[in-house]
């Protein structure tokens, strides 16, 4: 036992559980979070029940089972409930029963004892719904312009209003938005002119040609917009719910029709890839509880990259002054402490300042020095995506500046004698020489900086996310990048739809699939820079001395 | 074993009064030269004339000061913060530590070569233009003539003219110290510094590089720091030696080491200490 600890392999166990156990927790971190985030894509069967409750009286309840737990039977004591005298615990799976207008909640726990018979009839439907949320049911009757019409037209009915949907969608958000948009920064324009005291009659006038000419087109556009809504308006489906109601859907409201029951496994993948596609490219639904996650996706890989670009820069010329320029003493000495500190500072403090000094003080002077005309309604004065990626640029400044100067400091003092003995400045000898080789040190900062930026959430609280964003930071009005504008972010986005959202357990799938998304966007964007990184080594690789 | 020695004892062909040159013999003028590091003082009062054209080494034991004398030439010394230098270096009748002296100038005049062979992780052919580009030419077709010209007179360019564009790390210690001459001589300097090129290297390699010396002196000035005074013996013209800082004796090579002067050179060059 003594020669045992002698031999040091206590430690090697030690160490090589250590290891394990982190590996696990992170493997099963991810597998958990994957498996639950999947599942919510997977099309489930849609289950009929017939119920008898204690007051004995029958009922039906379609829907998907969510969730399965046991209870202890003393919980049910002061109900009527039957059970037998050993039975200690009792079962019961929470229903998603949808059809939210005519349920006050569209998930119900079902009791299993209550159960009388469980079925999965092919005729059960899933209408995906533009608002609230799905319903579960049996199609009764598909009307075409007031005409009842054999249910197989269904796909082409449903194909023909999706093709205008997307017209629908392109006008509003492409022509539209355009105009309004102009509209908006012509009214700025007078508005500007005005408070310059510059404005003109002649001026006024062509600016009222102006808004008049556009206001035609809008007038044009809209009335297309009509045209094409009473095309979608013009069909029916009449449903039948659970409870017998009968219910006629508008073909506008609806988004797809499953027969989730009637699906071969080669259907469920296809649907569930769909679905995974839907998720990534579509825009949030219903308070964020339905739809996609596309302007999350989008802010958060926006905001990273711009707080890379600020980054990078600032942190590399403050990592060369540092190390190359300034002189070694108690001064720089203090500045190197200050600048790993900062690491240390809680990110909300980061987020405080940024709210304070960034988006009120120098945000409220731009506004004042250059969107004077918008004024009282500001520009730049309120958070927005420029002030976040520059808030996390401040946040993640300490990671780049220490790792460049380690770079820095790596490299042998014989490539710099080379190339000042070749007549280059100290200047020439940093760009060409040392900066390249120092490359992958600068990688490896950003690599931590991005991976830093990219999970944090709340500073951003502060600077500029929102809950709905109405636009994406970049769209096809000049100037195109809008940095004043907030966005959606992935962080938020899960403690929204997670914790604030009024539906939690409709959420709550979503929540995994969130984070899956976001995990899987943050390793996205590490392993590029990680590629980068790896080809800068290979070409900038070292002399082994 | 060693067989080939190109400047045998015997036959140095340029025999010069070391104390009494023209000016255009000379190519570096030291005169009253002293360097401290912090407390300690490194060089003492050294004053001498290096003649242009030939080779003249420095020997020595180690701490002497050998190679700290060579790194005033083309004030490599500048880089050591805590280092204090009096005296004066002429080049072309200059001090090289003048007031308003352009030390990346002086340098380009002043070329240097180090104990390591140290390469820059880029193409060799990026190695060799590396002060040409610093000097503000980036025509392609000279570029080419000079690399091709360079690694020509540093004895490398038929081992690599296939590969010009391959990384310098992947060549051998010998290569790359011979590339590291080429890239020094590219930029066409007056006085080539070699601070112990062969050191690092295999006995192979160091023939070579010898070999080389012998060539370069028809072009450049060399100044060489060599701890082996075989090595000295085979390739200076002139030889110093120094110790502890100063300079005690200054002679062609042939003399200095047949007939040295002073008691402590005997010591030396016959192996009693260093």
């Amino acid at each position: 036992m003594k020669n045992w600890f002698k031999s040091g392999s206590p430690w090697v166990w030690l160490s090589a559980g250590g290891v394990s156990i982190s590996l696990i927790s992170v493997l099963g971190l991810l597998l958990l979070i994957a498996s639950r985030g999947l599942s919510y894509f997977w099309p489930a069967q849609i289950v009929q029940f017939n119920l008898l409750d204690e007051h004995g009286v029958n009922s039906v309840v379609i829907g998907e089972i969510y969730d399965r737990e046991r209870i202890p039977a003393e919980q049910l004591a002061h109900t009527k409930i039957n059970l037998s005298a050993e039975q200690e615990t009792v079962e019961r799976l929470l229903i998603k029963t949808g059809n939210r207008e005519l349920v006050s909640l569209d998930f119900r726990w079902l009791l299993v004892p209550q159960i009388t018979e469980q079925s999965t009839p092919s005729n059960l439907v899933v209408i995906e719904r533009r608002s609230n949320g799905n319903f579960y049911g049996v199609i009764e009757s598909l009307v075409l312009a007031g005409e009842n019409v054999e249910l197989s037209k269904l796909p082409v009915l449903l194909e023909r209003v999706e093709h205008f949907q997307d017209q629908i969608e392109a006008l509003l958000k492409k022509d539209i938005g355009a105009i309004n948009y102009q509209l908006e920064r012509l009214r700025l324009k007078e508005r500007k002119h005005n408070l310059d005291g510059t404005l003109t009659d002649a001026l006024s006038k062509s600016f009222l040609e102006d808004v008049n000419r556009l206001k035609a087109q809008y007038g044009q556009l809209e009335e297309k917009l009509m045209a094409l809504r009473q095309e979608i308006a013009r069909d029916q489906l009449t449903v039948r719910a659970m409870d017998g109601q009968i219910v006629t859907l508008n073909f506008e409201d609806i988004l797809a029709v499953t027969f989730n029951n009637k699906l071969t496994i080669f259907d469920k993948v296809l649907l569930f890839f769909s679905q995974i596609g839907g998720f990534i490219m579509d825009d949030p639904r219903e308070a964020n509880t339905e739809g996609g996650v596309f302007p999350a996706i989008f802010g958060t890989v926006l905001m990273v990259l711009l707080m890379t670009v600020i980054v990078s820069p600032f942190g590399v010329v403050a990592a060369i002054y540092l190390h190359e320029y300034a002189g070694n003493n108690a001064l720089t000495k203090l500045l190197r402490i200050a600048v790993i500190n900062l690491a240390g500072v809680p990110s909300i403090v980061y987020g405080v300042f940024g709210l304070g000094f960034f988006v009120y003080m120098v945000g409220g002077s731009l506004d004042q020095l250059f969107y004077s005309e918008t004024l009282p309604s500001p520009t730049f004065g309120t958070p927005g995506v420029m002030w976040s990626a520059i808030t996390l640029a401040i946040l993640t400044l300490p990671v780049v500046i220490v790792s460049t100067e380690e770079g820095l400091s790596r490299i042998p003092s014989a490539m710099r004698h080379g190339s000042l003995a070749l007549g280059a400045t100290k200047a020439e000898t940093l760009w060409r020489i040392i900066l390249p080789i120092a490359s992958p040190a600068i990688m490896t900062g950003i690599i931590l900086a991005i991976a830093r930026a990219a999970g944090e959430v709340a500073p951003l609280m502060l600077v500029g996310v929102v809950k709905m964003a109405p636009n994406l930071p970049l769209d096809g009005n000049f100037p195109f990048l809008h940095l004043d504008r907030k966005f959606m972010h992935l962080g938020f986005h899960i403690y929204d739809v997670g914790f604030q959202s009024p539906n939690v357990e409709a959420a709550r799938p979503l929540v995994y699939a969130t984070a899956l998304l976001l995990i899987t966007i943050i390793v996205a964007l590490n392993m590029t820079a990680v590629s980068i990184r790896n080809k800068l080594r290979e070409k900038y690789k070292m002399l082994e001395h | 074993m060693i067989t080939v020695t190109p400047n045998a004892l015997s036959n140095s062909p340029n025999k010069m009064d070391l104390t009494n040159m023209t000016p255009e013999q000379i190519a570096l003028d030291i005169k009253g030269l002293n360097l401290h590091y912090g407390n300690k003082q490194a060089l003492q009062d050294i004053t001498m004339s290096i003649p242009k054209g030939q080779v003249t080494a420095f020997i020595g034991p180690s701490g002497c000061g050998k190679s700290t004398l060579l790194r005033c030439i083309n004030r490599m010394n500048d880089l050591v913060d805590i280092c204090k230098i009096t005296g004066e270096i002429n080049l072309h009748g200059e001090n090289i530590y003048g007031r308003h002296v352009d030390v990346a100038a002086l340098r380009r005049k002043v070329g240097m070569v180090f104990q390591r062979p140290n390469p820059f992780p880029k193409s060799i052919y990026e190695n060799v233009v590396y002060g040409v580009r610093i000097g503000g030419e980036n025509n392609r077709r000279k570029l080419d003539d000079i690399v091709e010209k360079s690694l020509k007179s540093a004895a490398l360019w038929n081992e690599v003219k296939d590969r010009l564009h391959e990384s310098a790390l992947g060549l051998s210690g010998g290569q790359q110290q011979r590339l590291v001459i080429a890239r020094a001589i590219a930029i066409e300097p007056e006085v080539l510094l070699l601070d112990e090129p062969t050191s690092a290297l295999d006995p192979i390699s160091t023939l070579t590089i010898e070999e080389l010396i012998n060539d370069l002196k028809k072009q450049f000035t060399v100044v060489i720091v060599t701890h082996n005074m075989q090595q000295a013996a085979r390739v200076s013209d002139q030889t110093a030696f120094m110790y502890m800082g100063d300079l005690i004796e200054y002679s062609d090579t042939n003399t200095l080491f047949t007939t040295p002067t002073k008691k402590k050179t005997e010591d030396y060059i016959t192996g009693r200490y260093g």
